[in-house]
């Protein structure tokens, strides 16, 4: 690919940018309503799924395990690491109800791989992995694991007959057992064309609502970005709606018009409140998902992140546990901004800091004392040559400023590309 | 708003699991035989078990679906409630009878089996066949304590002995569970 101006000037001249994998249910906030035992102290584990880089270390994807409380003598130090034996475009994670296992995914391969990170989560095992997901569905590229009582919902990002964006969701149960899938919405609701992409999902329970999001499929999120940035067809093909589903029916009730590329949904977890939130990778906005009044449900423009015309590619969100901050990583500019949603109508920028060259995932502790940041996107889309960092990165933040605590490299190290994270603890710390 | 009993699907997650339980006469019986021939809702508690949001919410809510199984005509002689210690060492048959009062019935238009097991090695695979974590909490010494640490479930199962909707606390929302107990007996009558 050539350099990032160039890229920024292709980008632009398509007047239709491009959206960029970023990551969902990154952090403690983000989990599944059904996951039991939230972390809401300080978290032991953080574990890192890996994407293989060819010659370096063993080469293939891998649950890295790195210790992260400050009492321990390991603190910072990667204490385990558990290859899975290829590449397969490591990505997303979610942990089962019982927090017990972790799934997760690969987007090239479509394998799901499950660890047992709650017998011991300093030394996770490899104690299944599911490879029937495009047999049993017709879906490739599981993105998204979320959690209900006794199965997981697999959000899948393309199809096994063109690699293109239409998918769905398909659902297995603890055991690794396929129950059921729903294809995406492809007709009309509301007066909105669904257009079958996928990317994220998120529930509210409370009003029987789930929300999914849409990117690309295959085809698009597998090539090179400097080739897929010159390629005007496949660079219209990149989602640009949300469904509000009835999820005891599993049937799509609305769809909304989110142009762009919505990428993480994160519900508020205050009580009180009714909504959520998105970001758009393609035109960097912040999108508000709120009831309509009328018994149904509404997605509203609300802010703006950075320069849109600059394409800062906001990747990945995370909200704090009270529904009043919300952390956005741009992987272009590098950039880890903080949003003040106590209007959640009206969000604000009110920080930024340079955390990288690239970056990507960002989770943060329940109390929002601690932020994690890793750097991959996709291998095809990560920066090349010495913008193509790649580490996980401690920061504390006392509510006015990111103080880095320590840093690993995942090149030195011989580890890969870092990309999701999942926080783990020893025995019950709710 | 939940969606109207019979507008979806109920798919099957997984196989109800057996194993051998003690009922209310003390007399041992196979789990199979209070989980088929009728829906079953089935609730795995222990009988002082004191968080709010744990046994004690599971059972309040089954009471509030029993009053509404039994203002349903429809449902009657259709469903049934079990509730399944997983603490044999302290809960008899006689405590589980006690626990289950008034509710405990063995006959009727909905009856309520309160059961237990003779041990934890005949009650760890049916925990383990439903998924069931358990775990005893241990005091500050390391010593176990008489709290059981779980994740709150609750099973809906099919006359065949398949786990068709599980319920953890999230989930437990009366009016919906009884739409879904609803939709696995309007799928029975559409067989026949």
């Amino acid at each position: 690919m050539g350099t990032l101006q160039d890229v920024r000037k292709l980008m632009v001249a398509a007047a239709v940018a491009i959206a960029f994998a970023g990551a969902a249910l990154a952090d403690e906030t983000c989990n599944s309503p059904y996951t039991t035992r939230l972390i809401k102290g300080q978290e032991d584990y953080v574990h890192v799924w890996t994407l293989g880089v060819d010659g370096l270390g063993d080469g293939s994807d891998k649950l890295v395990t790195v210790d992260v409380n400050p009492r321990s003598k390991r603190y910072g130090k990667v204490v385990h690491t558990l290859s899975v034996g290829g590449r397969g475009e490591a990505h997303h994670m979610g942990f089962t109800d019982d927090r017990k296992h972790l799934w997760a995914g690969g987007l090239d391969d479509s394998r799901i791989h499950v660890f047992d990170v709650g017998s011991n989560p300093a030394k996770p095992r490899l104690v299944r992995t599911i490879a029937d997901l495009p047999k049993k569905t017709g879906f490739v590229g599981p993105h998204t694991f979320y959690a209900l009582p006794g199965r997981m919902l697999v959000q899948a990002l393309s199809n096994s007959k063109d690699h293109g964006g239409v998918t769905g969701i398909a659902v297995y149960n603890n055991r690794g057992r396929f129950v059921a899938r729903y294809d995406m919405p492809t007709g009309e609701l509301g007066g909105v064309k669904g257009d079958g992409y996928g990317y994220d999902l998120a529930i509210n329970p409370r009003k029987n609502v789930l929300l999914t999001s849409s990117f690309a499929g295959w085809n698009n999120y597998m090539m090179d970005m400097g080739k897929l940035v010159k390629d005007a067809e496949a660079m219209k093909r990149f989602g640009g709606t949300m469904a509000a589903w009835d999820l005891k029916a599993m049937k799509p009730k609305q769809i909304f018009s989110v142009p762009g590329s919505p990428l993480e949904i994160r519900w508020s977890l205050n009580p009180k409140d009714n909504w959520a939130v998105t970001a758009t990778a393609l035109t960097s906005k912040i999108w508000l998902i709120k009831p309509d009044g009328k018994g149904g449900w509404q997605a509203k423009d609300v802010a703006t992140i950075g320069d849109p015309s600059k394409i800062p590619l906001p990747v990945d969100i995370s909200i704090s546990a009270d529904g009043r901050g919300l952390w956005v990583n741009t992987f272009m500019d590098g950039l880890t901004r903080y949003f003040d949603l106590s209007n959640p109508e009206a969000p604000k920028e009110i920080y930024t800091k340079k955390t990288g060259k690239q970056v990507n995932m960002i989770s943060q502790s329940w109390d929002g004392k601690r932020v994690y940041i890793t750097s991959s996107l996709l291998a095809n889309w990560d920066k090349k040559g010495e913008d193509n960092e790649q580490f996980l990165a401690l920061y504390s933040w006392d509510g006015k400023e990111l103080k880095e605590q320590w840093r690993i490299d995942f090149t030195k190290e011989k580890l890969g590309r870092a990309h999701h994270m999942k926080f783990s603890a020893k025995g019950k710390k709710t | 708003m939940p969606p109207p009993a019979g507008s979806y699907a109920l798919h099957v997650i997984q196989r109800a699991p057996d194993g051998e339980v003690i009922g209310h006469d003390g007399r041992p019986q196979r789990l199979a035989r209070y989980t088929r021939g009728r829906v079953t809702l089935l609730s795995l508690v222990y009988t002082y078990c004191t968080e709010p949001t744990g046994c004690a919410f599971a059972y309040e809510t089954g009471v509030d679906i029993k009053r509404r199984v039994l203002a349903d005509q429809r449902l009657h002689g259709r469903a049934q409630f079990v509730s399944l210690s997983f603490d044999p060492l302290n809960d008899t048959h006689e405590s589980m009878r006690a626990y289950g009062g008034p509710h405990a019935r063995t006959g009727g238009a909905l009856p309520w089996h309160f059961l237990t097991t003779r041990s934890m090695r005949e009650l760890a695979p049916i925990l383990e066949g439903f998924g069931q974590e358990i775990e005893v909490e241990r005091d500050s010494r390391g010593r176990p304590t008489r709290t059981i640490s779980h994740m709150l479930k609750l099973f809906l199962i099919d006359r065949e002995g398949r786990v068709r909707e599980i319920y953890s606390t999230a989930f437990l929302h009366p009016e919906a569970m009884l739409n879904d107990i609803r939709t696995l007996v309007m799928e029975e009558d559409a067989r026949r």
